[in-house]
């Protein structure tokens, strides 16, 4: 085996694009109690929980960008390439994931 | 500084090198026996006392469903029936299911990965023991009538003192947290083993698809548990010390343990399901006579599985009254969780129709676990749906389509893997006589049972009731359920009749009679205790496309890694994280009874407070505590050997010089599952302040910003101390006088935020506002207490001779556990300082 050793830290890639994912279930539940709790004005809520979810689908997609444009570095090898497809492949599911989950319930009533 | 070798393994014959290795890996005869620390006797403990366990629930189970079978039944009283479906519910998910998928894990995992043991084995015999007393305490409540009976999620008020003022509810707090310890641990263990002991050459894209499985899951476990545990503790405090946590009526609030149970409870069902998805990822291929299809995205499916399955606890909560927006979150997440099983279920599909599919008895199950699951995964997507969820809530359709997922998944995958590993035990396999109307029995008995109770559900049937009267349309569907149950239960035993009768009659076979690809299947039948006779080097071959015949005799002549012996040790290698290249010897422990007796002590804690000797169990848990640490002292080599061989003209250092040793992973491990428990406080913290009724408090806390301050400081004193004594030692300087400015830099924040807690206002036990603050302060003063443990083994280590410029683990231990305390210790005392503010906050809302 010739080619270098993948660094272990790279491997926190597989989980990174379902922590944002995670994040903005935090976020959104979050800024739904308070915003609630608190009698923001529909509007006001929708609109920080919308910014919320751009933001989040932001860094996903910035995320996805990334990792694509960058490419496979040939010097790990198979295991280079592996971890980089799986990596690509847990950011574009964390992007579909988050769209679905959190985008169409924006919708709804907010408070009821 | 290399140690000369006993033995070359080039021209070593395969017996001698095997009674070489099995007089230092064997567990002793007779009483010894309670020593063991080996993964193989372990795993084996772990499945047989997972299977009485599952006996016991099922007869509980069988009883549920002697009393339902009529109406009007006076078979028993409510107070009995009460206990003996919590009990059901509690011995069949915490002592069966998880005990028995971890025991897979134990007795698999290594010899799948071609490693001779676990990481740790103590351990593994410490959480062993732990699951057998914990269970044995639940166990022991029934027999005496003071079993939990509260349900099998301990739903508050009802388990509060108020409603539950007997013991009932205390032994399963108490006893189901014990057994978590031995989840916890072992699961810790899982994560170390994968990532760092694998065969040379088993880079992670080489691994076999179990193991992906199993660590995904172990992963799981260590983020999992925390909240149910914090949830269980501070419980068992409000019952115990008064501390209103759940009580609304003094600023608690009763759904906070809804969400800590399901925070656990809903990735629990994965945690089953997934090792078990593991097991036919791996059976599959064999009798489909192909690899399996879509490995990476397996991989991907099972990593967005293990996240999506925390976002979704809520959809247990959908009639408690949460807004219809925050609903559809989780109602959605519920929804696309199905996607990535949907993914492994049609890889497996795909498997199957581009192979060569032969059927046998593990196929059978396979068959089985398909019809089953599927069922169940589609009744789940329809609870997933707000409003039928509205509907079938807390009826029988939920326990339908539970038992289907949980219960299904894992009993046909698991029959499944006995009938498939049981040759590699044995020498045999089934008798398809007895096997084949076993199957057919479980499988009929199964859908009889649990398919009627969709029918009563629909009807109207809710879950929980001792009895009917008979006017609702359930009569029937009830009986059938009932009688399905006992066509289940003569399965199940036919099932252990058969798996008897193949350890006596089974046909005689020879090694790896599936025709498998993996590691398990190239060493001796049964296994020997140091599993391989030396490690197998994989080259640029799969883990999974191995040809195990050729490799078990290679194996055996001492031709892979460490064939030979030396100095009487247990030794293992250890792998780069990614790469899979041998990185370190690591020299296991011996079997010892330390083990056993920290368990025992450790149930002595348990009892004590249960049996509200509160004294006494604070010092059973300080001796538990001091046990650790006296294991700590054997532990690791005394001395620098510097690179030592490793055979194949491979050198490595061993562990305790290495820069990547197991221990340094498993503390981070550790953190992970207890940053989890910190967060699980603080999001607790939070739900009172904003959702709570009665949660602004009557007095305004005033909390001292001196003590604070002071807490604070001392605990950055600590932690730059620690960083000094690794400086100090690892430039071969003298490093006790930066212990002992640890140690009082501790001493000092334990004092002073001891004095924070005495001055909480408003009282922790009269509102919930004084109990969260205490409750963040106490967890500070435990983990500064844990920290003066960590020092008190580095200086009496370093008295020994353990720590040196080149072993500093010790040291870059206790500085990530310093380093820890000081983040967390600033953010709990910060929030504590806080609540002044949030309370005004929340006395100015409309």
């Amino acid at each position: 085996m010739s080619e270098r050793p993948v660094p272990p830290r790279q491997l926190w890639w597989l989980a990174a694009g379902f922590a944002v994912w995670c994040s903005a279930l935090v976020a959104l539940y979050a800024i739904h109690g308070i915003g609630c709790a608190f009698a923001w004005s529909t509007g006001s809520l929708r609109l920080w929980l919308a910014a919320a979810l751009l933001a989040h689908l932001t860094v996903l997609g910035w995320m996805w960008y990334d990792a694509a444009r960058a490419g496979a570095d040939p010097g790990f090898g198979p295991t280079g390439a592996f971890l980089r497809w799986a990596v690509i492949g847990t950011l574009i599911t964390a992007f579909v994931a988050t769209a679905i989950t959190f985008g169409p319930p924006l919708l709804l009533a907010t408070c009821v | 500084m290399s140690e000369p070798v006993d033995q070359l393994s080039q021209g070593t014959p395969a017996l001698r090198l095997h009674r070489q290795l099995s007089a230092i890996w064997a567990t002793g005869p007779g009483l010894q026996r309670l020593a063991a620390v080996n993964h193989s006797v372990i795993g084996m403990r772990m499945m047989i006392t997972s299977f009485v366990f599952f006996a016991i629930a099922g007869v509980l189970g069988m009883l549920t469903r002697v009393q339902l079978a009529t109406p009007n039944s006076a078979f028993m009283v409510p107070e009995t029936y009460n206990q003996v479906f919590t009990m059901h519910g509690s011995m069949m998910l915490f002592l069966f299911a998880i005990p028995m998928v971890e025991s897979f894990a134990v007795y698999l995992t290594p010899k799948i990965l071609g490693t001779r043991d676990f990481a740790f084995p103590r351990l593994t015999a410490y959480g062993y023991w732990c699951y057998l007393f914990g269970g044995t305490i639940l166990t022991v409540a029934l027999i005496a009538g003071v079993a939990p009976d509260s349900g099998w999620f301990m739903y508050t008020p009802l388990s509060s003192n108020v409603f539950t003022p007997g013991m009932n509810s205390d032994v399963w707090l108490l006893g189901v947290t014990f057994v978590e310890i031995s989840a916890l641990s072992l699961a810790m263990e899982i994560v170390v083993s994968i990532l760092k002991m694998r065969a040379p050459g088993m880079s992670l894209d080489r691994m076999p698809i179990f193991a992906w499985y199993i660590l995904v899951t172990a992963m799981m476990m260590i983020v999992a548990f925390p909240p149910l545990i914090l949830g269980s503790i501070l419980l068992e405090v409000e019952r115990a010390f008064g501390l209103p946590f759940f009580d609304p009526t003094r600023g608690g609030d009763a759904l906070l343990w809804q969400h800590l149970f399901w925070l656990f409870g809903h990735p629990d069902v994965y945690i089953i399901f997934l090792p078990m998805a593991g097991v036919l990822s791996t059976i599959i291929p064999v009798f489909a006579n192909r690899p399996l299809v879509g490995y990476r995205a397996i991989v991907v499916a099972i990593i967005a599985l293990a996240f999506l399955s925390f976002g979704i606890w809520v959809h247990h909560m959908f009639t408690v009254g949460i807004p219809h927006l925050a609903l559809a979150f989780f109602s959605a997440g519920s929804a696309i969780v199905a996607v990535p099983t949907a993914v492994q279920i049609f890889a497996w599909l795909a498997t199957l129709a581009h192979g060569r599919p032969r059927w046998d008895v593990p196929m059978l199950y396979v068959f089985g676990f398909f019809f089953i699951f599927v069922m169940g995964g589609l009744t789940g997507v329809m609870l997933a749906m707000v409003p039928f969820d509205w509907q079938a809530h807390d009826t029988y359709f939920v326990v339908a389509h539970m038992h289907y997922v949980v219960a299904g998944a894992l009993a046909f995958p698991m029959l499944a893997a006995f009938y498939y590993w049981l040759p590699l035990l044995t020498g045999r396999t089934a008798v398809h006589r007895l096997s084949v109307p076993a199957f057919w029995l479980v499988f009929i008995g199964f859908n009889m049972t649990f398919f009627m109770m969709h029918l009563t559900g629909l009807r109207g049937m809710p879950r929980r009731i001792y009895t009917y009267s008979g006017f609702e349309g359930w009569n029937w569907l009830n009986l059938l359920s009932s009688i399905g149950g006992f066509v289940m239960t003569i399965g199940f035993a036919l099932v252990v009749i058969d798996l008897f009768v193949q350890l006596r009659y089974g046909r005689r076979v020879r090694r790896n009679p599936w025709g498998a690809t993996t590691l398990e299947w190239a060493m001796t039948i049964p296994p020997a205790p140091y599993a391989f006779a030396s490690i197998p080097d994989l080259g640029t071959t799969r883990a999974d496309s191995i040809a195990p015949g050729d490799l078990a005799l290679s194996l055996a002549r001492g031709e892979g890694y460490l064939g030979s012996t030396r100095n009487g040790w247990q030794e293992t290698l250890g792998v780069h994280k990614t790469s899979g290249l041998p990185d370190q010897l690591i020299v296991l422990p011996s079997p010892t009874y330390l083990p056993l007796y920290t368990a025992l002590v450790t149930a002595a804690a348990v009892l004590c407070m249960l049996f509200k000797f509160y004294l006494l169990s604070l010092a059973f848990a300080l001796l538990t505590a001091g046990l650790f640490v006296f294991a700590g002292q054997s532990a690791g080599l005394a001395r620098d050997f510097g690179p030592l061989p490793v055979g194949r003209g491979v050198s490595v250092p061993p562990h305790t010089e290495a820069a990547d040793p197991p221990a340094l992973l498993a503390l981070i491990c550790t953190l992970v599952a207890d940053g989890t428990l910190f967060t699980s406080l603080l999001f607790g913290t939070f739900y009172l302040w904003i959702s709570a009724p009665n949660w602004t408090a009557v007095v305004v806390p005033e909390p001292s910003r001196m003590l604070t301050v002071g807490a604070v400081a001392a605990l950055g004193v600590a932690a730059a101390a620690a960083r000094g004594s690794l400086r100090a030692a690892t430039a071969g300087g003298r490093a006790g006088g930066w212990i002992g400015l640890a140690v009082l830099a501790l001493l000092a924040a334990i004092a002073a935020a001891v004095g924070q807690i005495a001055g909480v206002v408003p009282d922790p036990r009269v509102h919930a506002l004084g109990a969260t603050a205490a409750a963040l302060i106490g967890y500070v003063v435990l983990h500064a207490g844990i920290g003066l443990l960590f020092l008190i083994s580095n200086s009496l280590r370093l008295g020994a001779g353990f720590i040196s410029p080149r072993r500093v683990l010790d040291l870059r231990l206790t500085r990530l556990w310093l380093d820890y305390t000081l983040v967390t210790g600033v953010i709990a005392m910060g929030l504590v300082l806080a609540t002044p503010v949030l309370v005004t906050v929340m006395g100015v809302r409309p």
